[in-house]
């Protein structure tokens, strides 16, 4: 039990506050002649939310999700042609790069095709999301004025989306409801994950790089063609750019999409 | 909140193996085991460089993971046998170098083909997820073969290998022998 004791003179100066202080908020609110905003709290208001639409995951939104990714990859191969950002000793991967890119529009069609199966809204365009958060800081990256390494970046950008259908079809596989979605998720999966073969052999060529190497300067992984005895699921490393004084590119981190960056019946192209 | 707990349950699926998952994933396991043993023999007639051979292990290593994997799933009703037919098809082939290569990327799409038909008939999660994260590797030794020495890109990325998975979920019929896993 607290033993504060106020006189009437510091009871008298509390209340005088409080009445200054209400004066104070009201006149934030309501106001003759003046439109009032919902941004704006004032007092005895509460602003309306507004309600985020109703977003459940099934296999329609999954199915989707994986659509918006095989978009992503047929744009970046398409800029990589038609931006000729493969020079140099890359130059003779344009059959590779076309071949890859009309798989994927392969994949995006049979993916399609199931969503409209299961009663869904086909999705024909890229993740807009996967597109702000990793392509599009990694195009400017490659196509930064300077970098020496352009066409070797734009195959490593390639590897890693590769890498991450890959692992977003294995990914679904624990979620989808039905035997036979899982196993048309992963006949599309085995795909992307032979791309990354392809790719992976370019930027890091022969035997020796097949299996988990570490760079012995950077103590990082280097790129392997198969980098682990089970399809993994985490985050894949994209080191790109013009490189530093001290010879560092940066290093950007690519993730399957999650929560944030499905493709919800209520996202449209 | 991950996207798994997000996910609304539609009539949820089991997690464990069921009774046909389990004949599935024998047969999957014994099908492992004999792909294991082709590659100890496809070392032993050798012609592989030093890297090449290294990575002619590796595989084979990750071909006997599969198989203690599906056997730790399976526990007590694993075979931990080898399915011996696949193993006797294909044991006389291996002659050595890149005629072994060949007939070891044929075997990789094989079993791509045929966990992927495995795939489509379990009703486990466990199981699917299991299996799903073998046929991503599988397919990528797969296109190894068909990357190196040089690169051809059909053999990297198609696969016209028919499966050899059981259909139905009943029990697989293999002549196996006593080759057994580690666990």
């Amino acid at each position: 039990m607290s033993d504060l004791h106020l006189s009437r003179r510091q009871l008298l100066r509390i209340s005088g506050i409080s009445i200054a202080g209400t004066i104070a908020l009201a006149a934030c609110g309501k106001q003759a002649d003046v439109e009032e905003s919902s941004n704006i709290a004032s007092a005895g208001t509460v602003p309306p939310t507004t309600a985020l639409p109703s977003a459940e995951v099934n296999d329609i939104v999954l199915l989707r999700t994986a659509a918006s990714l095989e978009y992503n990859a047929i744009d970046t191969y398409e800029l990589a042609l038609s931006a000729g950002l493969l020079t140099g000793d890359y130059a003779g991967l344009a059959d590779a790069v076309k071949r890859f890119r009309d798989d994927h529009q392969e994949h995006a069609d049979a993916v399609n095709t199931l969503i409209v199966a299961l009663g869904g809204k086909p999705f024909t365009c890229a993740n807009t999301r996967i597109n702000e958060v990793y392509i599009q800081p990694a195009v400017e990256l490659i196509t930064a004025e300077g970098n020496p390494d352009a066409a070797m970046d734009t195959v490593a950008l390639a590897h890693a989306l590769e890498n991450i259908a890959a692992q977003t079809y294995q990914g679904v596989v624990g979620m989808l409801s039905t035997p036979a979605l899982r196993a048309d998720a992963m006949r599309i999966g085995q795909d992307e994950a032979r791309h990354a073969v392809v790719l992976a052999q370019v930027l890091n060529p022969g035997y020796a790089s097949v299996g988990p190497t570490v760079n012995e300067a950077t103590g990082r992984p280097n790129i392997a063609s198969v980098p682990s005895a089970f399809g993994g699921l985490g985050s894949v490393s994209l080191t790109i750019g013009t490189p530093s004084a001290e010879g560092q590119k940066t290093n950007l981190i690519l993730e399957t999409p999650s929560l944030n960056s499905l493709a919800y019946d209520y996202v449209s192209c | 909140m991950t996207l798994e707990s997000q996910r609304r349950p539609q009539a949820a699926p089991p997690t464990r193996p069921t009774a046909g998952d389990k004949a599935l994933l024998a047969f999957a396991q014994s099908a492992e085991l004999a792909v294991h043993d082709l590659y100890a023999t496809a070392l032993e007639k050798g012609g592989y460089g030093e890297d090449e051979a290294a990575m002619v292990a590796l595989f084979g290593e990750h071909h006997l993971a599969y198989a203690q994997s599906i056997g730790g799933l399976l526990g007590a009703d694993a075979p931990n046998t080898r399915n011996d037919d696949l193993y006797r098809q294909f044991a006389s082939s291996l002659t050595g170098g890149a005629s072994s290569n060949r007939i070891l990327q044929t075997l990789e799409n094989t079993l791509a083909s045929t966990h992927t038909d495995v795939l489509g008939q379990l009703e486990g999660v466990d199981g699917a997820s299991l299996v799903a994260s073998i046929i991503t590797v599988e397919a990528r030794h797969a296109a190894a073969f068909g990357t190196l020495p040089s690169l051809s890109l059909t053999s990297a990325l198609d696969n016209a290998a028919l499966s050899l998975a059981p259909a139905g979920a009943t029990t697989a019929t293999t002549d196996t022998t006593e080759t057994t896993v580690s666990q």
